[in-house]
Order: structure tokens, then sequence, then C-alpha cells
């Protein structure tokens, strides 16, 4: 059994944190991506999860005209595991607000669909995070998609060397998937937003619990490689209360009482990154993503609704990965 | 006829009426791709009375095996093999499926294993990479080729190997099943039990997961009795208190009353809160019906199987 040099840097547990920062992703290595020249950014202020999310979703989404009549819309929440107390997954009342300003906007059909990275049973996280609830009464049909039809799709960009990946069918026949990420800080990549969202998207029943094939090739690679080949049409982050420190599961929570909706994924993980006192232009698959996939700099992104303000004490992180803090006052922070 | 046996039989049912032509069934019933993991539990699952059923079940099997002995994730999968190798041929093996097919399986195992294993690996996690608390010589089986060893692909290769018979490599076969088993306790959580394989990342315990204990439980079946298989079946009987979810349940009920604990209370919450008709997934209805044979004392994993 050889080891591959390439990926020996990057960790197979997706362990090796310093990859983030270690890894050089120079050479844009995708074919057949544009990037749009300006992307639109929405701020939200929210200040709790409560039921008038809908009204301030919807209030967003009208900056947007964004056209879903008659189509099928994917919402691709962050769904990852239970633990009472922690604000690990997307909240359902965001994802319940989500279904409910879609269907207004004329959407044909809206689903949820989420395939959990470490844990199989995903109906259980659906009943215990509450979620399986929203939807029943919403009566949105959830998708399994560690457990969906395959279909095989060829990579459109290169950076882990994979020449395909097998995709769950409902990802593939959606007209808009909007990926719903909650705002986390990553103890393997800095952080967790809705870019590093689409390794929901990866099914467990083929590359299992976890996925850890994303793992040997490289976490960032991976979610450049994915993030070229799913198109994301629209984000919706949920920063109402995020978590900092050991995320994505055993960091704390840390509320920021905002939404974030976006038009390009990029742009909208480089302003979450900001709202966290973060320097987006640190994050590997942020910066490399810049390249090809969408907007990094404030320059290129117009905010529709609250300015960007970084907190005044930045998200905690594990050490690794204290080098993603902003500097005072550096141009791609703010 | 009980609740309980109404309710297997309408779980059978639905099984019997969602079979593919091909002879596999699906993960979802709305799908038309096999799945290799719900054709062996639903095999499993399927009286020996449904002769027609599992004949075209087993055919499927042997149709898609690889020609290295393994089997894919699915029907039109890659030919790389997948971490459900153990379990079809643990599935074969209780249908009394033997020769070439399954020698070739079990050659697979045995050279197969978690990339962990390689010197280079053992290195660098023993070296560098030390946030995931785990002991690189213990190694187990992948989900899939060139990737480490998690805990359900290894629990499912120990069930097929401990059944294995006729191998000619015994000293290998023994070496691995031993291997295996200390993988599974070199991965346990903290408090019990097994989630996918971590159970202590960047100094936080990681909690465990009642299907993955479950698996990992029964396929220490037979081992000495310890603290650990204590703890991690005292785990799992509390957590089977609050988990309404079918097939984590249902898992749960297979390893508790592998290891004679009490299990009827389970038994009788599945059989009500599971409507088999509004159960999308067939993995789970086929783990749902394997659950409730556990009233009439059958478990397919076993000592009693």
């Amino acid at each position: 059994m050889k080891a591959d040099p390439g990926t020996f840097l990057a960790g197979p547990f997706g362990l090796a944190a310093g990859a983030a920062t270690t890894v050089r992703l120079d050479k844009p290595s995708s074919r057949s991506i544009g990037r749009q020249p300006r992307s639109r950014v929405a701020i939200l202020h929210a200040e709790s999860y409560s039921q008038n999310l809908e009204q301030v979703l919807r209030s967003g989404l009208d900056l947007f005209r964004l056209d879903v009549r008659a189509k099928t819309v994917l919402l691709k929440p962050n769904l990852v595991d239970y633990a009472p107390g922690n604000h690990i997954n997307t909240h359902p009342l965001l994802v319940s607000a989500a279904v409910e300003c879609f269907r207004r906007l004329g959407a044909s059909t809206v689903l949820v669909g989420e395939g959990p990275g470490n844990q199989r049973d995903t109906e259980l996280v659906l009943c215990e995070s509450g979620m399986a609830d929203h939807l029943r009464q919403q009566k949105v049909r959830f998708v399994d998609l560690n457990r969906d039809e395959l279909v095989e799709r060829p990579l459109l960009a290169n950076y882990t060397g994979m020449k395909s990946l097998w995709l769950p069918r409902a990802i593939l026949a959606s007209d808009v998937v909007v990926s719903m990420p909650k705002v986390k800080t990553h103890h393997w990549s800095g952080v967790t937003l809705s870019m590093k969202n689409l390794f929901g998207v990866v099914p467990g029943a083929k590359y299992g619990w976890p996925k850890n094939i994303l793992h040997w090739k490289g976490i960032e690679r991976s979610i450049l490689d994915l993030c070229a080949t799913v198109p994301v049409h629209f984000v919706i982050a949920d920063a109402i209360v995020a978590m900092e420190g050991n995320g994505p599961l055993n960091g704390k929570p840390r509320p920021l009482n905002r939404i974030v909706l976006a038009d390009d994924p990029v742009a909208a993980d480089a302003t979450c990154a900001r709202l966290m006192g973060l320097d987006p232009e640190r994050v590997t698959h942020i910066r490399a993503g810049a390249r090809f996939l969408g907007n990094l700099s404030t320059v290129l992104i117009d905010q529709v609704a609250e300015p960007v303000q970084s907190p005044e004490h930045p998200f905690e992180l594990v050490p690794e990965f204290a080098c993603l803090r902003a500097s005072p006052m550096s141009e791609s922070s703010l | 006829m009980d609740d309980t046996q109404r309710a297997n039989r309408l779980c059978l049912a639905q099984l019997v009426a969602r079979q593919l032509p091909g002879g596999g069934w699906p993960f979802s019933f709305r799908a038309a791709q096999s799945s290799v993991e719900t054709t062996a539990l639903t095999l499993l699952a399927l009286p020996s009375t449904f002769i027609r059923e599992r004949e075209r079940a087993i055919r499927f099997l042997l149709q898609i095996q690889n020609p290295n002995g393994n089997w894919p994730s699915f029907a039109g999968d890659d030919k790389r093999g997948s971490g459900y190798t153990g379990l079809v041929l643990y599935a074969l093996n209780r249908s009394r499926v033997e020769g070439k097919p399954a020698k070739r399986a079990v050659d697979w195992l045995l050279h197969s294993r978690g990339r962990e294993s390689h010197w280079l690996w053992k290195w660098k996690f023993r070296t560098s990479d030390r946030h995931v608390r785990f002991d690189p010589d213990k190694f187990g089986w992948p989900w899939m080729p060139e990737t480490a060893s998690w805990v359900v692909p290894t629990a499912y290769s120990l069930l097929a190997l401990r059944h294995a018979s006729g191998s000619s490599q015994q000293d290998l076969l023994s070496f691995r099943i031993r291997r295996g088993v200390e993988m599974l306790y070199d991965r346990i959580c903290p408090g019990g039990g097994w989630n996918a394989g971590n159970g202590f990342v960047y100094g936080s315990a990681l909690s465990a997961y009642p299907d993955a204990t479950a698996v990992a439980l029964l396929a220490l079946w037979g081992e000495p009795p310890n603290g650990l298989i204590t703890a991690s079946l005292d785990w799992l009987e509390r957590r089977a208190e609050t988990c309404l979810a079918p097939w984590s349940l249902a898992w749960a009920i297979l390893a508790l009353h592998g290891f004679k604990r009490p299990t009827q209370t389970w038994i009788n919450l599945l059989s009500t809160v599971v409507e088999p008709a509004a159960i999308e997934d067939c993995a789970t209805l086929a783990m749902v019906s394997l659950a409730l044979r556990c009233a009439s004392g059958r478990n397919v994993f076993g000592a009693n199987s």
C-alpha cells in the first residue's frame, strides 16, 4: 500500500488541523466554472429563534428578487448530530421559515435534504433535533442524502485527484440548491459555513460514515471540488446563535443575532468569517474558492442590508487556527 | 396474533412488495437502485418460507459480487469494494450459501485493512497527528479501500469472519479477528458504547450512537465478559429509553437480546411506534422485522439464531 504524499499533509481523520494553513492550493485547476462579477449579501438582524423569523427572512429574500417560480428548491441545512444545549445544527425554525418563504415565492416543490457525516440514523437526528416535527407540520419531504439513489458525476475541479463522485439524485435533480449552514468554527478546517456544508451531499451509503475519503483527499481540496461540481444557488446562514471554539460539535454557543443571505457561497462565507472576526483570506478554501467560484473581496460584494461589523472579540478557535483571526484594520476582514 | 407478530407481518409484506425486479432492495422505496446493505439485511429478515424472494435476493447478491471477492455498495457501483462485504458474506452464510463466492469474499476480507495500519501512517499518528485518540496498531476494516478503519465495517467483517468456515488461512483469520476486536475496544467512547469510530477528539469525549454500539456489541459476542462490554450494554439500555427512531431502536433490541438483557419493553414500544407502510427506508424496515423476531427468541445476530 502506497502512502500518497498529496494527502499526507491533510490527514485521514481530517486531522492535521494545520493543514488549513500549510496546504498550498495555488493553482486553480477548475474548468468550465464561471465566477459572477459581483455578489450580493444581506446581513439581517434576528434577535432569537422565534416565530417571526419568516417575516425577517422574507424581507431579506425580497432584496434578491429570486425567481423560483415552478422550480424545485432543495434546502440543505447543517444537521450533524444532536446534543442537548449544543448549537450544532441549523435551527429547525429557520429551516421552517425558509420552507414557507420559498413556497410563497412560487416554488413548485420545496425539499429538505441532508446526509449527516457521522450518525447513520438520520431519522434519530431529525427527531431529537426537533426538525422532524416541523417537517411533519409543514408536510415537507425530507431526503436522506446518505441513502438516496446515486448518480456518478465528473468533478468540475481537480483539487483532490478524484475524477468523479457519486451524488444523490435529489441534489442533481433540484433546480435551486440552498445551502443553510450553521455558522461554526471547525477544528479541522477553521470554519464550517456554506461551502463546507456541502460535505453533507456526499452519500454515506457509498463513502461511509464519516465520509473519510474526503479527509484522506484533504478537507479543503474536497470542499473546492464539491463546490465546483454541486452548484449552490443561494445561501441562508444561521448566525443567530453560532458556535466558537472546538467546533463543529463541542464548541461553545456564541450569539451573533444575524442571518446571512447571499447569492454566492464564497461571498457568504467571506462575510460570515468577517462577522466572526476572522480574515477570510486566511481560510484556505475561501481564498482558493475566490479564484474561480465566487467573490471574497469587499469591493466585489454588495452588502444590501446591514454593513459587516467584526465583533470586538473574535471567535475562539483551536490553537492551530488562531492565525485565522483578522489583524486590526486588515483590508480583507472589513 | 399479538401486536408484535402483526407488526412483523406488515413489515415483511412491505419488504416483499418493495423487492426490485433484479432481486435487490433499494434504501428508499422511491428508488430503483438496489442497495447491497439493504438487500443483505432483508435477506436476513425474510423467514425461510419466503423461498422465491430469498432466492432472487441471493441470485442478485451473487451476480454483483466483484471479481476480487468484495461487494460494491449498490448495483451499478464501481468495482473497488465496500464495507458491506462482511455483512453480505454473513447474510449468505446464514442462508447456507457457501462455495467459491464465500471463499473469495473471505480472502478479500482477510487482506482488506484500514489505511492507518500502513507503517508511514502509524508513524504520523504517533508523532504529529494526535488529535484523535486511537492506536493505529489496532486496525479493522474501512468503508472503502484506502481509507481508515471504522466501527461498522469492522463489526460487519468480524460477524462474517467469525462464521467463516474452511479458510485455508486460519492463522491470518485468527490474527484479523483479534486485531479487529482490539480495534473496537480501542475506539470505545469514554462512557461506553461506540460511534463511527472516534471516541475522543481534540480533548473532547464524543458520544456514542445506538446503532454503532449495537453492531459492535454483536460483533464482540463470544468475547470474554469484561467491563467495556458491560458499560456499553448499560449505556445502550439507558439510551434505548429515549430512542424512538426505529433503526436505532431495532439495533439496540438485537444487541440487548443477544446479551440476554431484557428487551420486551423495547419490542413492545417498537411494535407500537412503527407503521411499516410509512417507513420509507427499506433497510430500516428489515431491521425492525429482525428486532421484532426477538420476541419469539430468534436473533439472527445472536448465539441462538
